[in-house]
Formats: structure tokens, sequence, C-alpha cells
């Protein structure tokens, strides 16, 4: 196996969304077999699948968990996952089969990032409710990833499209509850997280943007007193520590500031902040990357299109979007001095009184 | 989706009246800015005839100024005409400074407006900007133009921001974001979802609206894991909708709501609160935003910028929010004007 390539461990997702077809057609495409060496995670039968709803065939050297990645002379593995009963999960269906594949694939990924066989992961579409069903007890795949890797500083998704980050202070959280999960503590967490996810994606001084919590950046606190009492001292606290990160602005004119390109990065204060402005202007583009983790995680920014699955008519887009942005971060990351470094991040928590 | 308004094709013009506002802002200078030019409507600002004669003198752009007769008929104005509701200042006026003097002006002449539109005299109400702080600090409550029209005409507001045929109402507007679960009820949202229907029907002369909701929640409370307000107080308030046969659809996922694959499909679409709707109007480009005050018994456009305090008598501003606001509340009057009645 090459040296200079990064290894790159490839997660089926559910077997009934459209991450079957996706898969396939990312490996059917020259550009990307040429960029990584490969490691796919999961079910034959549902690769098969894949393969039968695009008509292309993938040539695999099927090998275990024991000598994938960095060990296998192969550029395209296969590393079959049993799972009881995945070859008959239907077609846009959740089922527990499915949730239980899915979260089978990412820990075996994690493992051989552990193990440094592979470089870099991304993993195709998931669904919350089959991995819920399946035995998941987080909202989340980020809360699942963290408990593996034993993390407790801040990890969190960031979407990514047409060059503009958002990272988030909460994401799969209740409205009514977003309010008391917002401190200082938290958003400096957050902001630091932009900073060394942005540096090691290759900025040298990312520009960060704090969005507002309430309407008009809550007005002078006529409309909330968030601004005044969380969002602003936090803000101070990382420019003090030398960060480039301005705000708390409001929403509405902050993004289009972003899409002008004053800004790297958005941190937002809940989900719908960032997703609907980022779902909009990165329309059919965008990347998840899981940020925080010791592994670059990327996944497109779109869910496993039940409407759709089997049609062979999904864009790939947003899914070789993810892979490359995969490749770049997972490249040369031993002299990077490696991933994401929990103890730095650790060092940041200890915050100037 | 960004369509040109319709103008009334009949001989009679509209008329409309326009509230500059704040006297020591820019209002003033719209008004004269948009009087230079003819028109095909008439428009009647409802302000101190000696305020705009000055702030034309200031602009050094020649108007002759036309006292507004209710008693005849709409006339459209030339050039250099400019037609006035004269309405008396507290006190003289300097450029970028408000005084709480004229507070009471500025509501005056609110008044005046709204109620020569209640009792038919005009087609519809624009209004320029107000300093929201000068009346307070006058000692007069003031949270808005929108909350102020509602109540001087016992009337509940929704409010909307519509670009082009892409319209966003709002089921909460200006509250802290905390506050806004628990303010949105099903007796609340159902009273704005019937607000915006028949304003829909009856305003913008949509037959039969399709309406998308948003959840309040991410993914919509993905089944009341992330929230329940979706459970408990959305979906109902939709589904007795539906039984009627009204076409609303969600809750839905905010972020693929406002996706152009969603979109294409409605007339109009409910936001939950305040930036989960107006950002995507700002950002979108879907040109030029007016808001709207539904639910009221007169049409209200609104321009989309403030006072701007060190612009007034510069000349160096823009009148393109306020045609917006103009075009609109024409495109609305002609609705009105044409509508058989109920």
């Amino acid at each position: 196996m090459s040296t200079t390539k990064p290894v790159i461990g490839m997660v089926q997702g559910d077997p009934a969304g459209i991450g079957s077809e996706l898969m396939v057609k990312l490996l059917a495409d020259d550009e990307v077999r040429q960029r990584a060496d490969i490691v796919v995670i999961g079910a034959p039968s549902v690769f098969k699948r894949g393969e039968d709803i695009t008509g292309h065939t993938i040539e695999r050297q099927h090998t275990s968990a024991f000598d994938a990645g960095r060990v296998c002379d192969a550029a395209l593995q296969h590393i079959d996952l049993a799972i009881d009963g995945i070859a008959d999960v239907p077609l846009s269906q959740v089922s527990a089969a499915g949730g239980q594949s899915s979260l089978n694939g990412l820990k075996l990924a994690f493992e051989l990032s552990k193990k440094k066989r592979i470089d870099g992961i991304c993993f195709m579409p998931l669904n919350k409710e089959s991995m819920h069903l399946g035995g998941n007890p987080y909202m989340d795949e980020i809360g699942f990833a963290r408990d593996y890797f034993g993390i407790d500083t801040a990890a969190s998704e960031f979407n990514i499209a047409k060059g503009m980050w958002n990272g988030r202070v909460t994401s799969h959280v209740a409205m009514k509850d977003v309010p008391a999960m917002l401190s200082e503590e938290r958003i400096c967490q957050s902001i630091e997280l932009a900073d060394s996810t942005l540096r090691m994606a290759g900025y040298e001084r990312p520009r960060i943007v704090v969005a507002a919590y309430n309407p008009h950046a809550g007005e002078g606190g006529i409309m909330g007193r968030e601004e005044i009492d969380i969002i602003r001292p936090a803000v101070q606290r990382m420019q003090e520590r030398q960060v480039h990160v301005s705000g708390p602005f409001p929403a509405d004119t902050l993004w289009l500031k972003v899409r002008d390109g004053e800004y790297d990065v958005v941190v937002t204060m809940y989900h719908d902040q960032g997703q609907i402005a980022i779902k909009l202007l990165g329309f059919d583009q965008g990347v998840s990357l899981l940020a925080g983790l010791p592994v670059p995680v990327t996944t497109p920014a779109h869910g496993t299109a039940f409407d759709i699955a089997g049609e062979n008519k999904a864009n790939i887009t947003p899914a070789r979007n993810a892979f490359m942005m995969c490749c770049d971060l997972s490249e040369g990351l031993a002299e990077k001095g490696g991933w994401y470094d929990a103890s730095r991040a650790a060092d940041n928590k200890k915050l100037p009184e | 989706m960004v369509t040109t308004p319709t103008l009334p094709t009949d001989s009679t013009p509209l008329r409309l009246a326009f509230t500059p506002g704040e006297p020591a802002g820019i209002g003033p200078d719209l008004a004269v800015l948009l009087a230079a030019k003819p028109r095909e409507y008439e428009l009647v600002s409802v302000a101190s005839r000696a305020l705009l004669e000055s702030r034309a003198d200031l602009l050094g752009i020649a108007l002759s100024l036309r006292e507004f007769d209710p008693t005849a008929l709409p006339q459209a104005d030339d050039a250099g005409v400019l037609c006035v509701m004269d309405t008396a200042l507290g006190t003289p006026v300097t450029c970028g400074e408000p005084h709480i003097d004229n507070a009471s002006y500025v509501l005056n002449c609110l008044d005046q407006a709204v109620d020569a539109c209640v009792n038919g005299s005009f087609s519809g109400l624009v209004t320029g900007p107000v300093q929201k702080s000068i009346i307070n600090d006058a000692g007069i409550a003031f949270s808005g133009h929108t909350e102020y029209i509602a109540e001087r005409t016992q009337s509940s507001p929704v409010m909307m921001l519509a670009a082009g045929d892409f319209r966003v109402a709002l089921a909460t507007t200006h509250l802290p974001l905390s506050k806004v679960a628990s303010a949105i009820t099903q007796r609340s949202l159902l009273q704005t979802c019937r607000i915006l229907y028949r304003d829909l029907q009856d305003r913008f002369g949509i037959t039969s609206p399709r309406i998308l909701v948003c959840g309040l929640n991410p993914h919509a409370g993905e089944g009341g894991h992330l929230g329940d307000e979706e459970i408990g107080v959305i979906t109902p308030v939709l589904d007795q909708l539906r039984a009627e046969e009204l076409s609303f659809t969600g809750p839905l996922p905010a972020d693929t709501l406002f996706t152009p694959r969603h979109l294409e499909h409605a007339d109009a679409v409910l936001a939950m609160y305040h930036d989960q709707g107006l950002p995507v109007l700002k950002y979108a480009g879907f040109g030029t935003a007016v808001n709207v005050t539904l639910g009221l018994p007169l049409i209200r456009t609104s321009v989309d910028h403030g006072t701007a305090l060190d612009l007034a008598g510069s000349g160096k501003i823009e009148t393109g929010s306020l045609r917006a606001a103009i075009n609109m509340a024409l495109e609305l009057a002609h609705v009105e004007a044409t509508r058989p009645a109920r």
C-alpha cells in the first residue's frame, strides 16, 4: 500500500437509504480511487444492493479487521460486517438491523483509527431512528463517538458548504432547553474548537464570528439578555486569548457577511440558526465534520433520503465533497503531529480569570 | 420568483398614505425624493408641510406642494408635485436630532393616516421609519408600528415579510427567544394561521393558499425526541385546519423547508420565531423584502430600514425599500379594489 496517500475508512451507513448507491458511485469514480487507499466497512449484501442500483461492479479485496488498513496491500479493501437480518432490510424503512450496522461500522472504523490503520473516516448517511432502534442511547452520532473515545472536552458537528463553516454551541436539543445550556464556558469551548478545527484544515488564522441568540441580538437587552450576560463576555475572553473572533451579531445580517467571505466560520447558538442558512446557501454541496475527535470524520450533510432510495438519482456531490475533505484533512497527519489534540483543548479550558 | 407589481389598469389611480415617521430622520427625504418623479398613483404624505418644504430646499429639489383634498378623486402626480396632509410639528426640526417634543407629532401623523385608511379615504398605508427610543423618552409607551396600529384598530396583527412570491409570516415576533416556546399556544397559533390564510386570500388574491409551517425544534422535534411542541401544539392546530380542507403542510424541519424543492409549491411559510424566518429572506437573494402587516382592517406595508439619522438631509439615500413597500401596497390595494365582496 502506498505511503503517501491517506487511508480512508468508508462506512456504509443505513442500508435502507441512499448510502449504498452513493458509496458505489463514489468508488466508481477514478478521482476518488486515486485520491486515497480505501477500506470499505459494511455488509456485502448492502454493497451488492448499491451495485445493483447503480449498475457498477466494484472489485474489492475482502479482508479481516485484523489485516485491514495500512497492513494490507490492496488499494480497495472490504471488511465484511455481519449483521443478522441486514440483507432483508427493505429500502426506505427504519430497522434495528440497519441501525446496528451503522453503529458497528462506525465503531470498527474508530477502532482502526485508534490502531493507526486508517487516517480518516467518511461515512454514508445514518438514520437516527434506526440507530435508536439498534441500541444507540445518544441523540446523534457525535454522542456515540464522544463516548467511544472517552472525550469530555468540546466535540461538535461542523457543517461546511462552499467554503463557509458552521459550528454550533448546542445541537440536537429542544428549543426550550437551549437557554439553560448556554454558558460562557461552553461558548468559549465552541469558539476554541472552531479555531483549532479550521487551523487543522489549513486556515492560518481562522476568522470566527459568533451569532447572537435573540432577535436583533437582543436590542440592548430589550429582547433577551444572553448577549450581554453570556455571549459577549465569552467573545471578549477569547479575544484576550488572541483568537480572531467577533460578535455576537444578529443572525440575519451575519450570514450575508459570511457568504461574502468576511468570515471563515460562524459559531451559532442552536441547530436551526446555522442549518437553515447553510442548507440554503450551500444547497446540494454540504459536508458535515465531526470535530473534536482524535480522527477526522466526515459525512455528506444530508440524511438517508428514503423518498428516493434505490432510484439511482441521489446527488453524489455532498458525498464526494465529504470524501475529498476527509482526504484533505487526513493527509500528512503524522508530520502535523496528529489530528485533534484533546490535551490542548483541555489546556484551553483553563481560561484567564 | 420576483414579480413586477401589477398596477391597476382602470382610469382612477389608487391613493396611498405615507407617514415619513421621525422628522429628524430620512423619512422626509424619502417623501421629497419620491415626489421628484412622476407617479401612476397618488401618494399623500401625512406630515408637516413646513418640514417637507424645508427638507426639499435642503436637498435642492424644487417641489410644488399640494394640500390633500379628500373630496377630490385621486390623481396621479407629475414630477415635482407632492401631495400633503398637513400635520403640525411640536417643535422645529434639526436633521439628525430627534426631539421628544415631536414624539406626539409622529403619532398624530400615524393616527390620522390609520383612521383615514379605515374610513376608506386611502387604499393603504406605507410607513417610514420611526425612532422608538425618542417616543418612549417622551413618556409614551411604544414598541413598534405594528403593535401601535393593531391597538388603535383593535385587531390582532401578523407580521409578514414578502419578496416577490416568497412570503414568510411569523408566529412570534420581537420577544426573547427563551420565551418563544411558551408564547406559542394552540389558541395563538390557530389565530395566526387563520389570519394568514384569510389575508392570503383577501389581500393577495390567492384562492386556495398553500402554507408550509415550520416546526419549532430542530428536525421538527424528531418524533418528540427533540422537543414536544410539534406534537402538543403545532400538529393539533394544523390537523384542525386540514380537517377543514385548508392546505397547511407541516410541521416541517425548518432547514429542509427552506429549500427550493419545498418552496416552489408554497404560497407562504409560517415560521415560529423571528430568526427562523426572516434571515432567509435577507440572504436568499429573493429581492427587496417588504414588511406587510396582516390581520389589520387596512393595508399596511413598511420600509425595512431605520431612521438613518446621520443621512437626513444629505441626499445620499436610496429609495428602493420605499418603492418596494409602495409597490406591494399598490398590489394589495389592487386586489382589494377588484375583489368581489364577500
